[in-house]
């Protein structure tokens, strides 16, 4: 099978897997307990706390571990504004995640006045467009450091300073679940990351909150996370998620090169067939991983069905179907329509693709596209 | 005191002689549909009988009832020795129970049936004396002999049946009664709602999908056999066949014209779909087609599919409208399965402009240039077949 669907999730590194192996197994401890294996047990979550902070530049202090991606986004999004007097707006990008994208529209119905930033055709954020709605009763902009159905990375640091200039009093979040430890580290006031998509397991991930910056909690407890996530901590998880964190720490620059590689000799393949658009930025513009494009006059649900037999396994942009063509949220707001929507098929890589998988992928794309292509709409 | 359940049925009663034969395929019916919950069922004077279910399972068995064909209402009632002094206590109990629901109502009349003759007294007195012991013991209560909100029904039988209760059945006919057919299921709204129509006549069901293995998804199987599972609620037991079409409709594609495409495609189904359903001992098949709905559900389209076979085909939504369609739908439950956004084999290739008003010669012309017969053979021989209960 070759798996090119990375930013769904990617496979548990054994690193990752022993690690929480260990917390289940041999030190099972409750890090909140008492006697001294607990004791020990909570050094090792705070050690492990200080060592995923420090990959973002952040103190210790400033990292919460949460359950997942989603729940680090709803915990910024509702969690910042609870805590907030007088604001009434929110400004998101019309193709974050649902985790970003649900939440806003949850406040819209309690009334606040959510406003989307305009974007290009790679889904980045236009900064004069975004900067034209910051007003001072502006109190959170969301918006994802790299986009996961296209791979565009926003200017998050450019963001953050413009806001601080047109907004002082508001505050930014990134969802950065496909970006963390794959593109540098940004500045804003709640970034977020999931394991999962670093070859941890699924169940953990994280919430920056910069010192200073008051998020109510989600859930609340036996006041775990400093009273901001209550809830026994996950330590087989959070163990696990901080052996990935250091593993991609240290091969950084290899992955990203094998990955690149990937990346740009499948694209090189791909751009052989007659009819394929590219959806991402240009080649060397984008994240690293991910690389979306159209196969115009095939159905992407139809190609991946086809792909899926053949051992290929990949992502549509849009999940169209007969009665919800055109319906891609996210495609839409990028202005990807028609068969270009219909035929939009995401391929994203880690760094346990091999450009042999690239070349195998390409000759399957190559000969049921043309397959379909002959069964067209004519 | 036990709990019953009393069962009431519809059109049964009509059958002159054949009435034993619909009532034992009813009560048969009945005994599948609680399977697992012990149930004793006897049948006495035009009624059913459901004993022995246990309290905490009662509800449920009361919920599975309501999806048995055949049944015209159920009543929960509770069982108790003729003892006057005990009857009356019983329906008090069951009169503080209902009025304990906050729109239980003011309003009350007894209605008493009396079939044991030889009681002491008649349905008049009982409802007289019953209906003075409520007053008493409810003073907030009034009677009201025309449009009562509460119905307490006393039944003075072998021994009295107390109810306030009737709660409506699925109406119809026993299910099997009526002989066996096969429904062409997609995956849409309209199919699952055809097979009930039908399963409701009292036809017993064995189920046809067609689908594009490889373009069509592992998701898009589950939900046909998902769908099958929530008419069998209703139907019993269905036999789905699972036919691999994707040759018949790549040749189609191939080698016929464009936009006759999609009804020669119903012609092969409904022929593979024949064949299938006389091995089955099936006399009729069943589609989901409403007229006008599509290009292929034109009344020249249904000429030209209704051509490709000699059994009945049964169209029960021909008259209906998309909405009246999917209220049923919602009705019994399949509608949210049915719109779970995945390709099916008609949407994988689709022409463009579907000829809607085709003429049977020249689609017999376009069929005849290909012999499909072997690959009809092949996609029989490649059905799968699961056992859906």
């Amino acid at each position: 099978m070759i798996y090119f669907d990375n930013s769904a999730t990617t496979v548990c590194l054994d690193k990752a897997a022993a690690a929480a192996k260990e917390y289940m197994l041999e030190k099972p401890f409750n890090p909140a307990a008492a006697y001294s294996a607990a004791v020990k047990t909570e050094r090792d979550l705070n050690a492990a706390r200080a060592n995923i902070a420090s990959k973002i530049g952040a103190d210790p202090g400033e990292l919460i571990f949460t359950s997942c991606g989603t729940e680090s986004n709803n915990t910024a999004i509702f969690g910042s504004l609870k805590a907030m007097r007088g604001k009434t707006r929110v400004i998101i990008s019309p193709v974050e995640h649902p985790s970003v994208y649900e939440p806003a529209m949850e406040l819209k119905e309690q009334g606040y006045d959510v406003v989307f930033a305009p974007v290009d055709m790679t889904g980045r954020v236009k900064l004069d467009g975004l900067a034209a709605l910051m007003t001072p009763s502006t109190g959170l902009i969301s918006i994802m450091h790299v986009n996961n159905e296209t791979g565009a990375i926003n200017d998050i640091d450019g963001i953050y300073a413009m806001m601080k200039r047109l907004a002082p009093e508001c505050l930014l979040h990134s969802d950065g679940v496909q970006a963390f430890m794959k593109e540098a580290p940004v500045s804003c006031d709640m970034y977020s990351a999931s394991g999962h998509k670093l070859h941890a397991p699924k169940g953990v991930g994280a919430l920056y909150v910069r010192r200073g910056v008051r998020v109510k909690p989600y859930l609340m407890g036996g006041g775990q996370e400093s009273g901001m996530r209550s809830g026994t901590s996950n330590m087989p998880g959070i163990m696990a998620f901080n052996a990935a964190v250091e593993d991609y720490a240290l091969n950084r620059a290899a992955y990203r090169e094998r990955i690149l590689a990937v990346k740009e000799r499948l694209y090189g393949n791909l751009k052989r067939i007659k009819d394929v658009t590219l959806n991402s930025p240009p080649m060397g513009e984008g994240a690293a991983h991910i690389l979306n494009v159209s196969f115009l006059g095939v159905r992407g649900e139809v190609l991946l069905n086809a792909l899926s037999e053949k051992g290929l396994c990949v992502s549509t942009g849009s999940a169209c179907a007969a009665h919800k063509r055109g319906r891609n949220r996210v495609l839409n707001a990028m202005g990807i329509l028609g068969e270009r929507q219909d035929g939009a098929i995401r391929f994203s890589f880690s760094h346990f693709n091999t450009v042999d998988e690239a070349d195998t992928a390409a000759q399957m794309i190559e000969e049921q596209v043309s397959l379909l292509r002959r069964f067209r709409r004519r | 005191m036990e709990k019953v359940l009393l069962v009431r049925y519809t059109e049964i009663h009509l059958k002159g002689l054949n009435r034993p034969y619909f009532e034992r395929a009813l009560i048969s019916n009945m005994k599948r549909a609680l399977h697992g919950l012990d149930p004793k069922i006897e049948r006495e004077q035009g009624r059913i009988y459901v004993r022995g279910i246990s309290e905490e399972r009662f509800d449920e068995a009361l919920d599975r009832l309501t999806r048995v064909f055949g049944i015209h209402s159920i009543s929960p009632a509770e069982a108790v020795d003729k003892d006057w002094e005990t009857v009356v206590q019983a329906a008090l109990k069951l009169m503080e129970k209902r009025l304990s629901s906050p729109d239980a109502g003011t309003s009350f009349k007894v209605f008493a049936r009396r079939s044991d003759k030889r009681y002491f007294m008649n349905s008049d007195t009982i409802n007289k004396e019953l209906g003075g012991r409520v007053l008493e013991r409810f003073p907030e209560l009034h009677v009201d002999v025309h449009k009562p909100e509460i119905k307490l029904s006393v039944e003075i039988r072998e021994k009295a049946y107390i109810y306030c209760e009737e709660i409506p059945g699925a109406k119809g006919m026993p299910t099997g009664t009526a002989g066996a057919a096969s429904l062409l299921i997609s995956g849409g709204i309209d199919s699952p709602v055809a097979g009930y129509m039908m399963a409701k006549r009292g036809l017993t069901l064995s189920a046809v999908h067609f689908y594009s293995y490889p373009y069509t998804s592992e998701r898009a199987r589950d939900k046909v056999v998902e769908l099958t599972k929530l008419v069998s609620r209703y139907a019993g037991e269905i036999k789905l066949f699972l036919v691999p079409f994707t040759d018949i409709q790549m040749t189609i594609y191939e080698k016929c014209p464009e936009k006759e495409t999609t009804v020669l495609m119903r012609r092969l189904m409904m022929k593979i779909a024949e064949r299938i359903a006389r091995g089955e001992g099936a006399m009729a098949l069943i589609t989901g087609e409403s007229l006008g709905q599509v290009a292929s559900q034109t009344l020249e389209a249904l000429c030209v599919t209704n051509d490709a076979v000699s059994m009945p085909v049964f169209r029960p939504l021909i008259g209906f409208d998309k909405d009246e369609i999917m209220d049923i739908a919602r009705r019994i439950g399949t509608y949210e399965t049915s719109i779970l956004p995945y390709e099916d084999c008609c949407t994988v290739f689709v022409p463009k402009h579907p000829v809607t008003k085709p003429k049977l010669d020249e689609l017999r012309a376009s069929e005849a240039r290909v012999d499909f017969s072997e690959m009809i053979e092949k996609a029989i021989a490649d059905t799968e077949i699961m056992l859906i209960k």
